[in-house]
């Protein structure tokens, strides 16, 4: 029962970091909370709703490649998603930049309601059903259940965080953005244009949360406007867990939070199932305010 | 010239709330209210199609006392707060009547509200006891109570299915942890009862619960609650590889349900009333409701039917004063398309027949 939990609570707790990491890295860079960034979770879930009902007219050719089109709808979920965190950061961010720190904040809470609202009235307000697509049945291996879809969500979740660990420490921009969040002032000086740097890393993390949207979606089968809002919170939660602007941090305090969640509704009471993640928070937070893998601000990335 | 636009969207706004309170001449208005939009919006359009129905009918006779009915709905998103702002507005603008609301956690609230303004309130789903039993004199239902639907369901899963060890899960909500302590209570010795535990409404990942309910190993998993979840419970039990039935009340008795449970859904029992198909009187109403708007909700002819007896209502009583229509409502001896409809003291229906229905090659079919 234990391994059970442990893998319900790895399987959400990577969408938890996926989400998170969104939040570090633009915290890293901006020092700002972008609290919409849930919204785009969100519209990530909701395209690939509408990509993946568009598989039935697709040519019987491609339908049999089953696997290839849910890879192809998570990819251009995920692209138009990095479109939306470009211009998310162009018009509600960039043109407040120098501002006092609580005016972006309210800024992002405004671009959180508007997006919400604006899927509500271009989706509708009821929740839409996914297609059943691959996956369903369970598989019993040593008295753990779990499905195809699980074990692919897991792994492309620990895929796409190795994937953005190689980009921030590997790439020229990767490094670009680890030098605009240690300072900024000083990137600018050695010639990064910091501007650029900040639109890449709303993309970056705009591109994961939509492929945890989708990943989410396929798993549950139900997404509604609001589920960013939960999932926004909670992948916050995780960021701050792992010590916020720390992006290891970010992918620990995720599957922790995941896993927590799982024990403690497991083994306690599911009814006080967020409470458990939120009463690990605090208590992080009194101990190590900076969070489980965060030091000072000099060091983070 | 931003200025001027802002200016003229805030005229725009405030002309869209100045509305006139109290029944304009002419009219009798009727609130509609139940969750219009939101994760449970199919129940609040079931409900709001079934009173346009009735509205049309009675408006195309030449209306109640040669007024015509204006419809005003109400929007509680099944949520208790907006349930009592719904309920403040229609007390503000003065409706002759409300049909709703649709969960009990949202009728309770706003029955409080109605009873102060003397408006009658006639709920065409709310199952909570405790609705009738706070002793207003303006409230009816035209369901059941979960006291009897509890036992409905206790009775077909000790008596028919002969289960012996049950698991028990609601949604915290009023309706959904009343119905699921009714149905623990009507059990009996001879079942043991191995969990009793609530879940989060509006959380997805069920996967905790679900590992729980399948290490203790049930016969039979009961759930009070509403399809949003219930049908994502089923769903994850089955891919977890559970393979005991659930069973449910009228809040799982959706398309809904099915659609979010998928072929996990296959054998779950629900209890409700009788199939409207097996009721010579809903015939013409199934008919006109199919030709209007597709096939009914469950919930609809209830919704017809409690907009009917309202109607009816306030034209015996020769006007809208609740002092008037609510005397002839508890006297009604109401002829409509689920039968024959007499209210008791406290205003649940005199006779409430539950039957079970179980989900059938992906349908919900009535169980003879």
């Amino acid at each position: 029962m234990f391994l059970q939990h442990l893998l319900n609570g790895i399987t959400i707790g990577g969408s938890y970091a996926l989400i998170a990491l969104g939040y570090t890295l633009v915290y890293g860079v901006l020092k700002l909370i972008n609290f919409a960034h849930g919204e785009i979770y969100m519209i990530g879930a909701n395209l690939g709703f509408i990509l993946i009902s568009l598989i039935p007219a697709m040519p019987p050719f491609l339908q049999g490649n089953l696997i290839l089109l849910l890879l192809a709808v998570v990819l251009v979920a995920a692209v138009i998603c990095s479109l939306y965190g470009y211009y998310l950061e162009k018009i509600c961010y960039r043109p407040l930049r120098g501002a006092p720190k609580l005016t972006p904040l309210i800024s992002a809470l405004g671009a959180s309601i508007f997006l919400q609202n604006f899927v509500m009235i271009s989706m509708g307000a009821k929740d839409r059903i996914f297609p059943q697509t691959i996956g369903m049945q369970a598989i019993t291996m040593g008295g753990v259940s779990f499905t195809l879809l699980q074990l692919v969500i897991i792994f492309s979740s620990i895929a796409l965080m190795a994937l953005i660990y190689w980009f921030i420490n590997r790439t020229r921009l990767g490094i670009a953005i680890k030098a605009t969040s240690a300072d900024p002032y000083m990137a600018s000086l050695v010639g990064i244009n910091v501007d650029t740097v900040i639109s890449v890393t709303f993309m970056a993390g705009s591109f994961l949360a939509a492929c945890a949207g989708v990943m989410i979606g396929l798993y549950y089968g139900s997404i509604n406007f609001t589920l960013g809002y939960l999932g926004g919170i909670k992948a916050f939660t995780a960021a701050v867990l792992g010590g916020i602007g720390n992006v290891p941090g970010a992918m620990i305090g995720g599957f922790l939070l995941g896993v927590i969640e799982a024990l403690g509704a497991g083994y306690f009471s599911s009814e006080y199932k967020d409470v458990y993640a939120f009463f690990i928070l605090i208590a992080v937070l009194v101990f190590r305010p900076a969070g489980l893998l965060g030091k000072g601000a000099n060091e983070r990335a | 010239m931003k200025k001027l636009l802002v200016l003229g969207l805030l005229c725009l706004v405030m002309v869209g709330c100045t509305k006139k309170g109290g029944q304009e001449a002419g009219v009798i208005r009727i609130g509609a209210a139940g969750q219009l939009t939101g994760p449970e919006a199919v129940f609040g359009a079931d409900m709001l199609n079934g009173v346009t129905l009735a509205v049309d009918e009675w408006n195309a006779k030449g209306g109640v006392l040669g007024k015509k009915i204006e419809l005003v709905p109400g929007d509680d998103q099944a949520e208790p707060r907006q349930a009592v702002a719904v309920a403040n507005k229609f007390a503000a603008e003065g409706v002759a009547g409300v049909v709703g609301h649709f969960n009990s956690s949202c009728s309770i609230p706003a029955s409080e509200i109605y009873h102060k303004a003397g408006i009658p309130q006639i709920s065409h789903a709310s199952t909570n006891p405790k609705l009738t039993d706070q002793g207003f004199d303006n409230v009816f239902r035209v369901c059941g109570r979960d006291d009897q639907q509890g036992k409905a369901a206790a009775d077909f899963a000790v008596q028919k299915l002969k289960v012996k060890r049950v698991a028990v899960i609601h949604d915290k909500t009023t309706y959904g942890q009343g119905f699921a302590e009714e149905f623990k209570k009507n059990l009996g010795s001879g079942v043991e009862v191995l969990l009793f535990e609530g879940i989060t409404k509006g959380d997805k990942d069920y996967s905790p619960v679900v590992t729980k309910i399948k290490s203790v190993n049930p016969d039979l998993i009961f759930f009070g609650g509403i399809y949003t979840e219930g049908g994502l419970l089923v769903k994850q039990y089955k891919a977890m590889g559970g393979t005991a039935p659930f069973i449910g009340g009228d809040g799982i008795m959706s398309e809904e349900m099915l659609k979010i449970g998928g072929p996990a859904t296959e054998g779950t029992y629900a209890t409700f009333g009788p199939d409207t198909k097996d009721i010579p009187s809903a015939k013409g109403f199934n008919e006109n409701y199919r030709k209007k708007y597709g096939e009914p909700g469950v919930y609809s002819v209830y919704a017809y039917d409690a907009a009917n007896i309202l109607f009816q209502s306030i034209q015996a009583a020769g006007g809208t004063d609740g002092k008037k229509v609510l005397p002839v409502i508890r006297a009604i001896d109401y002829n409509g398309a689920l039968g024959h409809i007499r209210f008791d003291a406290r205003g649940d229906v005199k006779e409430s027949p539950y039957v079970v229905w179980k989900v059938e090659s992906g349908k919900f079919k009535q169980v003879k």
